[in-house]
């Protein structure tokens, strides 16, 4: 083995988008481990069963974000609480066919939301940071007029299926690897997915390679909100309804796609990497619960940790990614 | 001299800059007048329900509840005409109205001295995001943890009060002109001054509408994230003030929900995210125009359910016509 196979190897490690995320997870896991005095295993599982919700509503983001040009969704949250609402208000709690129905309702409105979002940033070519958070206002208000109207509970089906567990991990964390699995194929290895990339590297040139732009970005919104709606429904059957159960993951959302190592500017992203954000940030919060400091130092050693972690990723990184990433 | 380079020149160092960057003639001119039309006629409807509202008292109950939502909206426009963008804001004067309101009826000193350490720690976060080559939203999301943890730390739930002199200033009543006018003028117009008629703020500028022309320039990228964000810092201090004494207590989490209604101002003034336009007189009017539609809505009885969806509305209205306008030029 040359020096030069060594370095090349050594720049290829360095060079995974979502290397010190994963660091960062498994020293926030390890040190869980020892100061929880619960083993590393039960920890794991705790933080596991909501990672789901998480890593749902990041695939949306990812794909908005991997457009470019100013994309992202802000709307997520929104939709989450909206969704959830509708679901329940449809299914009146319900069983079988009108849980259904709801799940089908909730999903439709996250869709409805998708929708006017594109056709804000296509025709009426807002910039879609405003568009999103316009629309997501609108949805909120829409969420709190309706909560005062909707009555019922969480339908028990849907319940019993978010506290499923199987194998001892509950089983939408193991519905998960395969909807990344598909994720990541579609992503990848699909027209939609490689349109939604070339998009995000050089829209000019992606239109005039015959790519279906106005299709694409509008597809793009609508599986954001599609995502953010069955993530909202099922956080409501696992942690209960509350008009607000979105908000934390705007920001978290956001915060997932880029610690995983995906471009903000777009062009490139990567699935591994929204688990490694998504681990990182829940076991981030599970550490501090359990450090005890209270609501404070809980916010206070969140922020530290993110800023340390772009930190030590943008600084770690070999010489030639951060060129080209500048570019 | 359609070229970029030229465009952007022209654009970053024309003397009124600010809400045209393009040309003060024709339909853009109708994008500075934009939230100064909204204002006048949210203002008018309000005056329409409430005769009151015309008094000198009326003016100044109206829009003293305006003060800390200009604030931020001007801190918002500095880091917005840079190109980037702070969810921090809201945070950042919840801390700075926590440290007044524990620090400085006993100890001013002390106060002051915080006070000024937030405002280097903002600047910092500048520098960080500079030299880490970061998302900006990520790091001032990052930091508005920081702020919010260190905010309950000083006050979990409410507590404090403002100092006599703060209350006394808020409180005065100036002849002819009510004090909140007063204040938004002494908002806008040292803003506004800086960034149209100072080196720094014409640098500024240069940077946020074309990072690499005006570096090659020779404009240092670092000295000049790092005053925008002090400069965002002292504005998000007399955000925290104005809360401070509005409140007569210091309540950290209750400003978060100024982020989002800050960036919705500064669009609704002119901003672009795309960096390089910078009005300060255009934030303040939209954060009036955004704080008098809230006011409107609760003045004729609307639950407050409604006034997001309003802000919503407001925000998409104004954003298609804007463009309709641009489009109509091109």
């Amino acid at each position: 083995m040359t020096v030069k196979t060594i370095t090349r190897r050594r720049s290829a490690i360095m060079g995974v988008p979502w290397l010190w995320t994963v660091i960062g997870f498994l020293l926030e896991w390890v040190v869980l481990g020892l100061i929880a005095g619960h083993g590393m295993v039960e920890t794991m599982d705790a933080t596991l069963s909501y990672v789901p919700f998480l890593v749902l509503v990041a695939f949306g983001q990812m794909f908005v974000i991997t457009l470019g040009n100013g994309n992202i969704d802000l709307s997520i949250p929104d939709v989450m609480s909206m969704s959830a609402l509708v679901a329940v208000g449809v299914s009146g709690g319900g069983s079988g066919v009108s849980t259904l129905e709801g799940v089908v309702v909730g999903v439709i409105a996250g869709l409805v939301v998708g929708l006017i979002n594109s056709i804000g940033i296509l025709a009426l070519k807002i910039p879609p940071i405003v568009c999103t958070l316009a629309v997501g206002l609108l949805a909120e208000s829409a969420t709190l007029v309706w909560s005062g109207v909707v009555t019922g509970t969480v339908p028990g089906t849907l319940m019993s299926i978010t506290s499923a567990r199987v194998g001892g991990i509950a089983a939408i964390t193991w519905v998960c690897v395969p909807v990344s699995c598909l994720v990541a194929l579609l992503l990848h290895r699909t027209k939609f997915g490689r349109s939604v990339q070339a998009i995000g590297q050089n829209i000019q040139a992606a239109r005039l390679a015959g790519i279906n732009v106005t299709g694409t970005i509008t597809a793009t919104y609508l599986l954001s909100g599609g995502l953010a709606a069955i993530s909202g429904i099922l956080l409501a059957a696992y942690g209960g309804l509350t008009v607000d159960l979105g908000t934390p993951y705007l920001l978290m959302s956001v915060a997932a796609v880029v610690l995983g190592g995906s471009l903000i500017s777009g062009g490139r992203s990567n699935v591994t990497g929204i688990w490694a954000g998504a681990l990182f940030l829940s076991f981030a919060v599970t550490l501090l619960e359990v450090l005890n400091t209270g609501v404070a130092g809980q916010d206070i050693g969140e922020g530290a940790l993110i800023l340390a972690l772009l930190v030590v990723m943008r600084v770690a990184r070999p010489r030639s990614v951060r060129t080209e990433e500048r570019g | 001299v359609r070229h970029p380079l030229m465009l952007a020149v022209r654009s970053a160092f024309q003397p009124w800059g600010a809400a045209s960057g393009v040309q003060r003639t024709g339909p853009e001119r109708l994008r500075a007048w934009i939230p100064a039309i909204a204002a006048a006629a949210l203002y008018l409807l309000i005056i329409l329900f409430q005769h009151g509202a015309a008094t000198y008292s009326g003016v100044t109950l109206i829009f003293s509840g305006t003060v800390p939502l200009c604030a931020a909206a001007v801190a918002e426009m500095f880091v917005i005409s840079l190109g980037d963008i702070d969810v921090g804001i809201g945070y950042f004067i919840g801390v700075c109205n926590a440290v007044a309101a524990k620090f400085l009826v006993g100890s001013p000193v002390v106060g002051v001295f915080v006070l000024a350490g937030l405002v280097a720690a903002y600047s910092m976060l500048g520098a960080l995001i500079e030299i880490g080559k970061m998302p900006s939203i990520l790091a001032t999301l990052g930091a508005s943890f920081i702020w919010l943890g260190v905010g309950l730390a000083i006050y979990p739930t409410p507590g404090g009060a403002a100092p006599n002199w703060l209350l006394t200033i808020y409180g005065s009543n100036p002849p002819f002109v009510p004090f909140p006018i007063l204040a938004l003028i002494g908002l806008a117009l040292p803003a506004a001054w800086y960034v149209r008629r100072t080196r720094g703020g014409i640098l500024l500028r240069a940077m946020g509408s074309n990072r690499a022309a005006a570096v090659g320039a020779g404009i240092s990228p670092l000295r000049r994230r790092i005053m925008c964000y002090a400069l965002a810092g002292v504005f998000g201090v007399i955000g925290g003030l104005a809360v401070t004494a509005l409140a007569d207590s210091g309540a950290p989490s209750s400003s978060g929900s100024l982020t989002l209604l800050a960036i919705a101002a500064v669009v609704l003034g002119g901003g672009e995210f795309s960096g390089g336009i910078a009005s300060a007189s255009g934030a303040v009017l939209g954060a009036v125009a955004v704080e008098l539609a809230i006011t409107f809505l609760s003045l004729i009885n609307v639950s407050s359910s409604y006034q997001d969806g309003v802000v919503g509305i407001i925000l998409l209205s104004v954003m298609a016509l804007r463009v309709m306008v641009r489009g109509r030029k091109a």
